[in-house]
C-alpha cells in the first residue's frame, strides 16, 4: 500500500489520504473481529520462518496488551490521516512520499506491537525510526528539521543497538528469541544485570525517558499529524509498551524496577515543570508528554495486577487525548498562524466547538472525571497505595508530578482560548468540518471508555492477568467509594489548579532552568566524535607511501622478528656453500647491489642492479638450474633496455636525499628486514623433513609429460595453468603500459585502439640519445649489420622454443631472445627499424598468443581430457622424418607469442611513442634536463 | 635440508638494499628496489629446493637432479616481475611527463584532514545549520505558518 | 561435472584475448565481455548447485594426480563466492560500458579496459577456486596487475599519484606473499594446499606460527585490515566510478577469503585468535572513525569499506561455525552492498558534478530515483533491519556473544558502535547531499536540454537497480542462504570435506 500511495497522491492530490487512511481502519476492524478471542484471555499468534539459525522468526502473537496497541495505532493513524487530508493544501511538496511513508510507518507500528519474535521487535523497532527520520525531515530545506531528524534517528538506534544486544544475550542463553518463552530461562548475576540494563536503553530512549528526552520536542520540526501520530500515539508509546510486555518477567530481577522508577520519576517532575514554561503550544504538548511518558513508565514498571491495569488504561487514555490536543494545535496552527499562547486570544468564543474538544482532552488529560483519564489515575494512585514503602515513595511522586500536569493542562487551555486583555483577537480561516472531526472523534472516546469504564476494565483485565492476583482484584471504574485514591486525585487537582493560578500572577518562575539539558550533552558527544575522528584518522592516515610502507614493514619485523627471537630453539647445522663458485658470485651481487642501493646517479644504479641481477643468474647456474639462469640473463637484458628507454628522458641524478634522520631510519628498516628474511631463509630451510613433491617428477616428466626438460614439463604441462595466469599478468602489464604512454593520445579514440597500427616505414629515424643525432651514417651501418643479424638471431629464438621441451630453453627464452632480436633492431634504426621488422599490431599478437595457450587448454578439454591435458604425438613426416610431437607445445608458442608482444609492446610504448613526443616536445633534451 | 651461508647472506642483502631503496620517494629507486627484493625473493625460493644437476632426465642418476619445482616457480615470478617493472617504469615516465619529475606525492585530502587536526576542529562537511537550532526548546517566529 | 570448474577461469580469459584482438570494434568487444561474464556466471551458479547436492568439485589439470599439479576445488565458500563476484562484475560491466557511452569514451580506452576487466574477473575467480598455494599467488598477481592498470586508466596527474601509492604497497605484499611461499616449500616440500594441511600439523610450533604470520602479514595488506590499510583510501576513489565499485566489492574481499581459507584448512587450531580479535576491533573502530572525518562521499564510502572488513575478521577470529557463517554472509553482503553504494556515488557524481559533501545537495528532489538507489543500500551497509547487513551484523554478534570472551565483547561492543557511526556517517551523506538545498555550482536539467549529457544514463541506473534488488534478495533468501554459510562454515572447520575431496584415499 505504501507502495502505491505515492501515484495516488499524484492523482487525488490531499484527498488520497482518506483512501490511504483505509488501511490502518481496515487493522482496526480486523483486530475488533478478534475482540472475543482476546477478551477470554486467549490470543491470536502466527509464524513464518525467516531465518531459523538466527532464531529470527516471522512470529507473531496478539493477546490482550497488543491488541490495545492495535486499535490505538490503527485507529488514531486512521483518523490522522483523514485530519491530513485537509491539513495539508493541494500544492504541498512531498506530500506523495509523506503518505507513503506515513502509511508504511502504521504498518511497521503494527508489526512491532503483535511481534512475538525479540528480533523481529527489534526489526520493527528500528523501521519505526527509519520512518520517523523521514518524516521529521518532511521539510528538510530546514537545517532544524534536518538537525532534529538526524538527533532522532541517533539516539533512538543507539538504544535500539543496546537493547538488540540486550536481547542477544538473553536470547543466546535461553536457546529461544520468543517473547513468550525467553522469561522460561533467566540467567543471573551481572550477565542479567547487563542484558536488562541494555534493554532498558532501548525502551527508554524510543519513549524519551530521562536521559534521552531531549530528542522528542526537537522532533516537533515534523508536521502537526505525524507529532500527533509518531510522538504522542504510536511510536514513542513503544518504550513503555516493551516495559509493559516484559515487566511480568522482570519486575523481581534488579535493577529493571529500580532503573524504570528512577528516569521515570525525574522525567515525570521535569518534563512536566518544562512544560509548564512553554509558550509554544506545540512544545508544551511535546513536553506534556515526555513527562506522561515517565509516568506511564513508572505505572507499567511496577509490576502488580492493578498498576498493569492502570498502566494500560493510562497508555489508552493518554494516545487519544494528546493525539487529539496535537490535532487542535495543528488546526489552531494551520487557521491562525500561530502557537504562542501570547499571540493567540479569543479563540474560544469563535471557536466553541475546537474548545469544547480541547476542554474534553485536557479533562482526560488532568485526570478529571468522568473521563478515561480519571479512571486510569484512580487505578494508579490505588495500586502505588497497598505497594510497599518505595510504591508509596512513588505515590508522592505521581502525585506531584499530576499536579503539574494540571497546571500546564489548564495553561494550555488558557493560552489557546482565552481572551487576554493584553493580546487583541487574531483573524482566522474558516475550518471545515472534516478538518475538525478526527479531534472530536478522538476526545469523545476518551469520554465515553471513562463513561463506560467496566467495559474497558473487562478488555484489559486479561493483561493484569499475568500477574498473581491480589486478595480483592481492583476494577476499573468511576466509583470505589471514598478511597485514598479519590483524595489524592483531587489533591493533584488542587495544587494543579493552584499552580495555574500562580503561573498567571507572576512571571518570575518561568526562569527557573532545569538542572540538566541531555541535548547539549548529546551534542557535545556528537562534537566529541567529530574530533576524534578527525584526530584519529589525522594520525593514522598520513597520505605518504614511504609512511604506509614502513608501517607494513615494521609489523613484519616486529612480528617475525620476535617468532625468530623469542621462539627458539630453531635447527642448527649451516653448510658454507655447494661450490667455491656461489661464493664468488655471491661476493659480486652483495657488493652491486649495496653500490646501487647507495648510487646517487639513475644509470649508475640501474647499471649495478643489472650486475647483482646477472650475479643471480650465476648463482642459478651454479645451483643447477640452467633454465632459469638463461631466462634470468634474458630478463635482466630486456630490463636493462626498458630502463636505459625510459632512462634518457628523466634527469640524470636522483633528487635530494631529505634529512640524515629520515634516511637513518629508512636504513635501519632495510637492514632490520634483511636480516629478518635471512634469518626466515635460514630456518624454514632448516625445518624441512618431509620428502618434496617434485621427487617423482623426473620420470614422470617423461612418460608422462613426454619431454626431459623438467623444468619445462612444470612450466607448459605439470604446472601449466600457472603459466596460463602468469602469460596474462603479462599481457595485462603490456597493455598497461600501451595505456599509460598513450594515455594522453586523441589518436587512439579516434582509431578505437590504444596501440598505434605501424606507421608508414621510412620516415625520419632517430638515434637514441639524441633526436637530430649527427651520427646517422653509423646509426646506418648498424642497421646493415643488425638486419643481418636479425633473422638468425630469430631462428634461434625458434630453435629455442621447440628444443625447450628436452634442453633448456622454451617459450620464455625463445620469446625474449625474439623480443631482444626485436630490440637491437629499434635501437639501431629507431621505430622505422622496428616496424619494418615487426608489421604487426602488439595487441594482435598478444591476443593470438593468450587465444593460442588457454585454447590449447580449452581443447584439450573438448576432446575429454581435463583442462590442459597433453597428449604425445609421434608420427613420420616425408623430409623431416620422426617427429616427436607434445600437445604442450602449442602452449609454449603461445607463450611464445605472448613475451614476443610484450617486448614489441614496450619497443612501441617506451620507445617509439617517446620518440614521437621527444619530437613533439619544444625544448630539446639537455634544456629539459638541466630545467 | 642444511641451509646454504652464501644464499644466506645474498637474500639478506638484496631484501635489504632493495627495501631501504623501496622507501625512498622517487619511483626511479622504488622500481630499482623492487628488481633487487625480487632477485633476493627468487635466491630464498631457490634455498628450498636440492642443489644438484640439471633437472634434465638422461644426463645423469635422478636422485642428483637439482630440485625442478622452485626452478619453475622461479621462473614465474621473474616473468612476472618483468612485466611489473616495465609497468613501473611507464608510469615514472608518465609522472615526469606531467609533473616534471617522479617523485612519489602525499595525498592532499589526507594532508588537509592533518591540518584539521593540527588546527583542532572538526570534519568540513556537517550539518552547519544545526546550530540554528537552540535546544531544548524549539522555538519560531509567531506570526507565519510552521509545522 | 567437474569439467565446469576451470571454465570461471578459462572463459573470462578467452574472452580477454578476443576483446584485445578485436581493438578498433567497441561494438564487439562490448558483445564479447558481456557474453563471458554472463556464461561465467551461469557457470558459477551450476558450481554452487552442484557443491550443496554433491560437495566439493574437483580437478587435477592437466590429470596430473594431486600433489603432483595444481587442483582447482569448488566447494561450498568458493562457489559462493563465484557467484555473488561474477553477478556484481557483471552489473558494473553494463554500468561501465553505461558510462563510457555517456562519456563518448573519453575516460576509458575501450582496448585497454575490456581485455584488463575480463583479466581482472579471471584473476578473481582463480583465486577462489585453486587449490594449490603457488597458484593462488598468481592468481592474485593477476588481478593486481589487471588492477594497476584499471585504476591509472587514462593517467591522469591524480591517477598517477594514487597509482604509485596502490601500486608499491600491493607489490610489497605480492613479495611478502611470495617470499612467505618459498618458505612453506622450503620447510614443506609442497604447494598443494590439502597436503599442507597434514605437513603443517607435523611441522614445529614456531616454524609454523611463523609461515601463519607472513601468510596473514601478506592477506592482510590486501584486506586492508588495521594498520596495513591506510594506502586503501588513498587510492580506491581516485579510480572511474565502476573501478572503485568493482574494487571495493572484490579486491579485498579476496584478501579475507584467503585469511578464512587458509586459517581454516592450514592452521586450525585459532591460536592467534585474539589477535585477530583485537585487529578486527581496531579495523572497524579507526575505519568508521575515518568515514566520520571524511567530506567526500567517496572517500568516505572507502573508509567504510575497511571499517566493516572488520566484522568479518571478528567472525573468521571467533573460529566457530556460527562467526564463519556470519562472517561469510556478510562477505556475501558487503560485496553487493559496496559495490551498490558506489556506483550509486558514480550516480551522484554525474548528477551533482563532484562527490564533495559541500558541493552537493538537494539531490533528494532533483533526482528521487538516485535518492532511493543511495538510501536503501546506504540504510543495509548501516545494518538497519530487515536488510542483509543487520543480518550479518545478528549473526556475528549472536557468534560473539556466545564466545564470551572478554576480548569478543570487546569487539561486540565496538561492533555495536561501529554500526551506529556507520549510520552517523551515511546519515550525514544523505541530510547534505540529498536533504540541503542544491548547490549552485550542480548541473542543472538545463544542461540535460541541450542533448550535449545525458545526466543519468538509463545504462547506468538499470545495473545499479538491479544491484540494489539483489541486495533487497539476500534479505529474502537468508534464511536458505545462512543454511548454506553455517554448512561451509561446518566444512571449513572439518577440514575433512576440503581434503578428502583432493585426495579420496588419505592425503600422502
Amino acid at each position: 500500500m505504501a507502495m502505491l500511495a505515492p501515484a495516488l497522491v499524484r492523482a487525488l492530490g490531499p484527498k488520497a489520504l482518506y483512501v490511504v487512511a483505509l488501511v490502518p481502519a481496515a487493522t482496526v476492524a480486523w483486530a475488533v473481529a478478534q475482540t472475543g478471542t482476546v477478551r477470554s484471555g486467549g490470543a491470536v499468534a502466527e509464524t513464518v520462518a525467516w531465518v531459523p539459525r538466527l532464531g529470527l522468526e516471522l512470529a507473531f502473537r496478539m493477546d490482550a496488551f497488543p491488541w490495545v496497541m492495535v486499535l490505538l495505532v490503527g485507529g488514531v493513524g486512521a483518523l490522522v490521516l483523514a485530519y491530513s487530508a485537509h491539513y495539508f493544501s493541494p500544492g504541498e511538496d512531498g506530500l506523495g512520499r509523506f503518505a507513503a511513508v506515513f502509511c508504511a510507518f502504521a504498518g511497521a507500528m503494527f508489526g512491532l506491537v503483535v511481534a512475538d519474535d525479540l528480533l523481529l521487535l527489534y526489526v520493527f523497532w528500528e523501521l519505526t525510526s527509519v520512518f520517523s527520520y523521514l518524516l521529521i525531515g518532511h521539510d528538510p530545506a530546514k537545517g532544524a528539521s534536518r538537525w532534529a531528524a538526524m538527533q532522532a534517528l541517533l539516539v533512538t538506534t543507539f538504544g535500539g543497538l543496546g537493547m538488540l544486544t540486550g536481547f542477544i544475550m538473553l536470547g543466546e542463553h535461553a536457546g529461544t528469541y520468543r517473547l513468550s518463552e525467553v522469561a522460561a530461562d533467566l540467567p543471573g548475576g551481572a550477565y542479567l544485570v547487563v542484558a536488562l540494563v541494555l534493554v532498558l536503553l532501548g525502551a527508554l530512549s524510543k519513549s524519551a525517558v530521562f536521559p534521552f528526552s531531549f530528542w522528542l520536542p526537537s522532533a516537533m520540526a515534523a508536521p502537526t499529524p505525524v507529532s500527533a501520530y509518531l510522538h504522542a500515539a504510536a511510536m514513542v508509546k513503544a518504550g513503555v509498551f516493551l516495559i509493559g510486555m516484559l515487566t511480568p518477567a522482570f519486575a523481581a530481577d534488579p535493577p529493571w524496577q529500580q532503573v524504570i522508577w528512577a528516569c521515570g520519576a525525574l522525567t515525570f517532575l521535569f518534563g512536566g515543570w518544562t512544560a509548564l514554561r512553554q509558550t509554544d503550544l506545540k512544545l508544551m504538548l511535546a513536553y506534556g508528554t515526555v513527562s506522561q511518558l515517565g509516568m506511564i513508565a513508572i505505572v507499567l514498571g511496577a509490576g502488580t495486577r492493578t498498576a498493569a491495569l492502570a498502566g494500560a488504561a493510562l497508555l489508552a487514555g493518554h494516545a487519544l487525548f494528546k493525539a487529539a490536543l496535537f490535532l487542535v494545535v495543528g488546526i489552531v496552527d494551520k487557521t491562525t498562524g500561530t502557537r504562542e499562547i501570547y499571540s493567540l486570544s479569543g479563540l474560544g468564543a469563535r471557536r466553541p466547538v475546537l474548545a469544547a474538544v480541547a476542554v474534553t482532552a485536557v479533562a482526560s488529560m488532568i485526570g478529571f472525571p468522568p473521563t478515561l483519564g480519571f479512571v486510569a489515575k484512580e487505578a494508579m494512585l490505588a495500586a502505588f497505595w497497598d505497594g510497599g514503602p518505595w510504591s508509596r515513595a512513588m505515590l508522592a511522586v505521581l502525585v506531584a508530578g499530576s499536579a503539574l500536569t494540571v497546571g500546564y493542562g489548564l495553561r494550555f487551555l488558557w493560552g489557546a482560548f482565552a481572551r487576554k486583555p493584553e493580546v487583541d483577537d487574531c483573524g482566522f480561516a474558516p475550518v471545515g468540518a472534516g478538518f475538525v472531526a478526527a479531534p472530536v472523534l478522538l476526545a469523545l472516546t476518551g469520554l465515553a471508555a471513562g463513561l463506560l469504564a467496566p467495559g474497558v476494565d473487562g478488555l484489559l483485565s486479561p493483561y493484569a492477568e499475568a500477574y498473581p492476583a491480589t486478595g480483592h482484584d481492583y476494577h476499573l471504574g468511576l466509583w470505589h467509594g471514598f478511597t485514598p485514591a479519590l483524595g489524592f486525585s483531587a489533591v493533584a487537582l488542587a495544587t494543579g489548579a493552584g499552580i495555574y493560578l500562580a503561573t498567571r500572577r507572576t512571571s518570575a518562575w518561568r526562569s527557573v532552568q532545569l538542572p540538566v539539558k541531555s541535548g547539549t550533552v548529546y551534542k557535545g558527544l556528537l562534537g566529541g566524535v567529530d574530533r576524534l575522528a578527525v584526530e584519529l584518522t589525522g594520525r593514522t592516515q598520513r597520505g605518504s607511501l614511504p609512511f604506509y610502507l614502513g608501517v607494513i614493514l615494521v609489523t613484519l619485523v616486529l612480528f617475525a622478528g620476535g617468532v625468530l627471537v623469542f621462539a627458539g630453539p630453531w635447527p642448527v647445522g649451516l653448510k658454507p656453500f655447494d661450490t667455491p663458485l656461489q661464493l664468488a658470485a655471491g661476493g659480486i651481487i652483495v657488493a652491486a647491489a649495496v653500490a646501487a642501493a647507495t648510487a646517487k646517479r639513475r644509470l649508475t644504479a640501474m647499471v649495478l642492479t643489472g650486475v647483482s641481477g646477472y650475479g643471480v643468474a650465476s648463482l642459478f647456474i651454479f645451483h643447477g638450474a640452467p633454465d632459469l639462469a638463461l631466462t634470468q640473463f634474458l630478463v635482466e637484458t630486456v630490463t636493462i633496455v626498458m630502463f636505459v628507454l625510459v632512462l634518457r628522458r628523466l634527469p640524470a641524478g636522483f633528487s635530494e636525499r631529505p634529512l640524515k634522520k629520515v634516511r637513518r631510519f629508512r636504513v635501519a628498516i632495510g637492514v632490520a628486514v634483511g636480516v629478518v628474511a635471512a634469518g626466515m631463509a635460514y630456518v624454514a630451510v632448516g625445518g624441512r623433513t618431509a620428502e618434496p613433491v617434485s621427487v617423482d617428477f623426473p620420470e614422470l616428466a617423461v612418460s608422462y609429460g613426454g619431454g626431459h626438460n623438467i623444468v619445462n614439463v612444470i612450466l607448459v604441462d605439470i604446472r601449466a595453468w600457472d603459466t596460463m595466469g602468469e602469460i596474462a599478468v603479462l599481457l595485462v602489464a603490456a597493455t598497461g603500459v600501451a595505456s599509460l604512454i598513450f594515455g594522453r593520445d586523441r589518436l587512439m579514440h579516434r582509431r578505437g585502439g590504444s596501440r598505434p597500427a605501424p606507421p608508414a616505414t621510412g620516415e625520419h629515424v632517430t638515434w637514441l640519445s639524441r633526436p637530430e643525432s649527427d651520427g646517422s651514417h653509423q646509426a646506418i651501418i648498424l642497421q646493415v649489420v643488425t638486419r643481418l643479424l636479425f633473422h638468425t638471431i630469430v631462428l634461434f629464438s625458434i630453435y629455442l622454443l621447440f628444443t625447450g621441451h628436452n634442453h633448456p630453453g622454451g617459450g620464455f627464452a625463445g620469446g625474449l631472445v625474439a623480443g631482444l632480436a626485436l630490440a637491437i633492431r629499434y635501437l639501431a634504426g629507431g621505430r622505422a627499424e622496428l616496424n619494418a621488422a615487426a608489421p604487426v599490431d602488439a595487441g594482435k599478437l598478444l591476443g593470438t598468443g593468450l587465444l593460442v595457450s588457454v585454447g590449447t587448454g580449452a581443447a584439450s578439454m573438448l576432446l575429454g581430457g581435463r583442462v590442459l591435458q597433453s597428449a604425445v604425438l609421434d608420427f613420420d613426416l616425408p623430409v623431416v622424418g620422426h617427429v616427436h610431437f607434445v600437445t604442450s607445445t602449442c602452449f609454449d608458442i603461445g607463450v611464445y607469442l605472448i613475451v614476443v608482444g610484450l617486448v614489441l609492446d614496450i619497443l612501441r610504448s617506451l620507445g617509439a611513442e617517446i620518440d614521437r613526443h621527444r619530437e613533439s616536445d619544444a625544448l630539446p633534451l639537455p634544456e629539459k634536463e638541466a630545467a | 635440508m642444511t641451509p646454504n651461508l652464501v644464499y644466506v647472506i645474498v637474500v639478506g642483502v638484496l631484501v635489504g638494499a632493495g627495501v631501504s631503496l623501496l622507501l625512498e620517494r622517487t619511483l626511479t629507486r622504488i622500481i630499482i628496489g623492487v628488481v633487487l627484493i625480487g632477485n633476493g625473493v627468487n635466491v630464498l625460493i631457490l634455498m628450498g629446493g636440492a642443489f644438484g644437476a640439471p633437472p634434465i632426465v638422461g644426463d645423469g642418476p635422478d636422485a642428483d637432479l637439482s630440485d625442478p619445482l622452485p626452478q619453475a616457480m622461479i621462473l614465474t615470478a621473474i616473468v612476472i616481475t618483468l612485466g611489473i617493472t616495465a609497468f613501473l617504469l611507464a608510469m615514472a615516465y608518465r609522472s615526469w611527463q606531467l609533473l616534471g619529475h617522479d617523485e612519489v606525492q602525499d595525498d592532499d585530502e589526507d594532508t588537509r584532514i592533518i591540518g584539521l587536526a593540527d588546527r583542532d576542529e572538526g570534519p568540513r562537511a556537517k550539518e552547519d545549520d544545526a546550530e540554528d537550532l537552540p535546544n531544548p526548546v524549539y522555538s519560531c517566529e509567531p506570526g507565519k505558518e510552521r509545522r | 561435472m567437474t569439467w565446469l570448474v576451470p571454465l570461471p577461469v578459462v572463459v573470462p580469459l578467452l574472452g580477454a584475448a578476443l576483446t584485445l584482438m578485436m581493438a578498433r570494434r567497441p561494438t564487439a568487444q562490448r558483445t564479447v565481455s558481456l557474453t563471458a561474464l554472463a556464461a561465467t556466471l551461469a557457470v558459477s551458479a551450476m558450481l554452487l548447485a552442484l557443491t550443496v547436492t554433491e560437495g566439493p568439485q574437483v580437478v587435477a589439470v592437466g590429470g596430473w594426480p594431486p600433489p603432483l599439479g595444481i587442483v582447482l576445488i569448488a566447494d561450498k565458500l568458493a562457489a559462493l563466492m563465484l557467484v555473488v563476484s561474477t553477478a556484481v562484475t557483471l552489473c558494473v560491466l553494463v554500468y561501465s560500458i553505461g558510462q563510457g557511452a555517456a562519456d563518448g569514451d573519453t575516460e576509458t580506452p575501450l582496448s585497454v579496459y575490456h581485455p584488463t576487466y575480463l583479466a581482472l574477473t579471471a584473476g578473481v575467480t582463480n583465486a577462489f577456486l585453486s587449490g594449490d598455494l603457488f597458484n593462488l599467488y598468481v592468481g592474485f598477481e593477476v588481478l593486481l596487475v589487471a588492477s594497476y592498470v584499471l585504476l591509472t586508466l587514462g593517467s591522469t596527474e591524480n591517477r598517477i599519484r594514487a597509482g604509485t601509492t596502490y601500486v608499491v604497497v600491493s607489490l610489497l605484499s605480492s613479495v611478502i606473499f611470495l617470499s612467505a611461499l618459498g618458505l612453506v616449500y622450503a620447510a614443506t616440500g609442497t604447494l598443494n594446499m590439502a597436503q599442507l594441511a597434514g605437513r603443517f600439523d607435523a611441522l614445529p610450533d614456531n616454524l609454523r606460527l611463523l609461515l601463519q604470520g607472513m601468510l596473514l602479514l601478506a592477506f592482510g595488506i590486501k584486506a586492508a585490515v588495521f594498520p596495513l590499510g591506510a594506502w586503501l583510501p588513498d587510492s580506491y576513489p581516485t579510480a572511474p566510478a565502476p573501478v572503485t565499485a568493482v574494487f571495493a566489492g572484490l579486491l579485498t574481499k579476496v584478501g579475507v577469503y584467503a585469511v578464512i581459507r587458509t586459517e581454516t584448512l592450514l592452521f586450525p587450531d585459532g591460536r592467534i585468535g585474539d589477535v585477530l580479535l583485537v585487529v578486527s576491533l581496531l579495523t572497524m573502530v579507526v575505519g568508521i572513525l575515518g568515514a566520520v572525518a571524511q567530506s567526500d562521499v567517496k572517500r568516505l564510502l572507502s573508509f567504510t569499506l575497511i571499517s566493516h572488513i572488520g566484522y568479518m575478521l571478528f567472525g573468521v577470529a571467533l573460529a566457530s561455525e556460527a562467526g564463519l557463517s556470519g562472517a561469510i554472509f556478510y562477505i556475501a553482503h558487503h560485496i553487493t552492498i559496496q559495490t551498490t553504494l558506489f556506483l550509486a556515488a558514480g550516480l551522484m557524481e554525474r548528477r551533482g558534478g563532484s562527490t564533495a559533501l559541500d558541493r552537493l545537495g538537494g539531490l533528494g528532489r532533483l533526482a528521487p530515483v538516485l535518492a532511493v538507489l543511495f538510501f536503501i543500500p546506504a540504510l543495509n551497509l548501516a545494518g538497519i533491519p530487515p536488510f542483509s547487513g543487520f543480518l550479518g551484523k545478528l549473526g556475528l554478534l549472536q557468534a560473539g556473544v556466545d564466545d564470551a570472551g572478554p576480548l569478543a565483547w570487546a569487539v561486540v561492543a565496538g561492533g555495536v558502535v561501529t554500526s551506529l557511526l556507520t549510520l552517523y556517517a551515511i546519515g550525514r551523506v544523505w541530510n547534505l547531499a540529498f536533504w540541503r538545498t542544491p548547490h549552485p555550482d550542480m548541473p542543472t536539467a538545463a544542461d540535460e536540454a541541450d542533448g550535449s549529457t545525458v545526466l543519468l544514463p538509463k545504462l547506468m541506473l538499470a545495473p545499479t537497480f538491479a544491484l540494489v534488488a539483489f541486495g533487497i534478495a539476500l534479505t529474502v533468501v537468508a534464511g536458505p542462504l545462512f543454511d548454506l554459510t553455517s554448512e561451509a562454515a561446518g566444512d571449513l572447520l572439518l577440514r575433512t570435506p576440503y581434503i578428502e575431496a583432493v585426495f579420496p584415499d588419505g592425503a600422502p
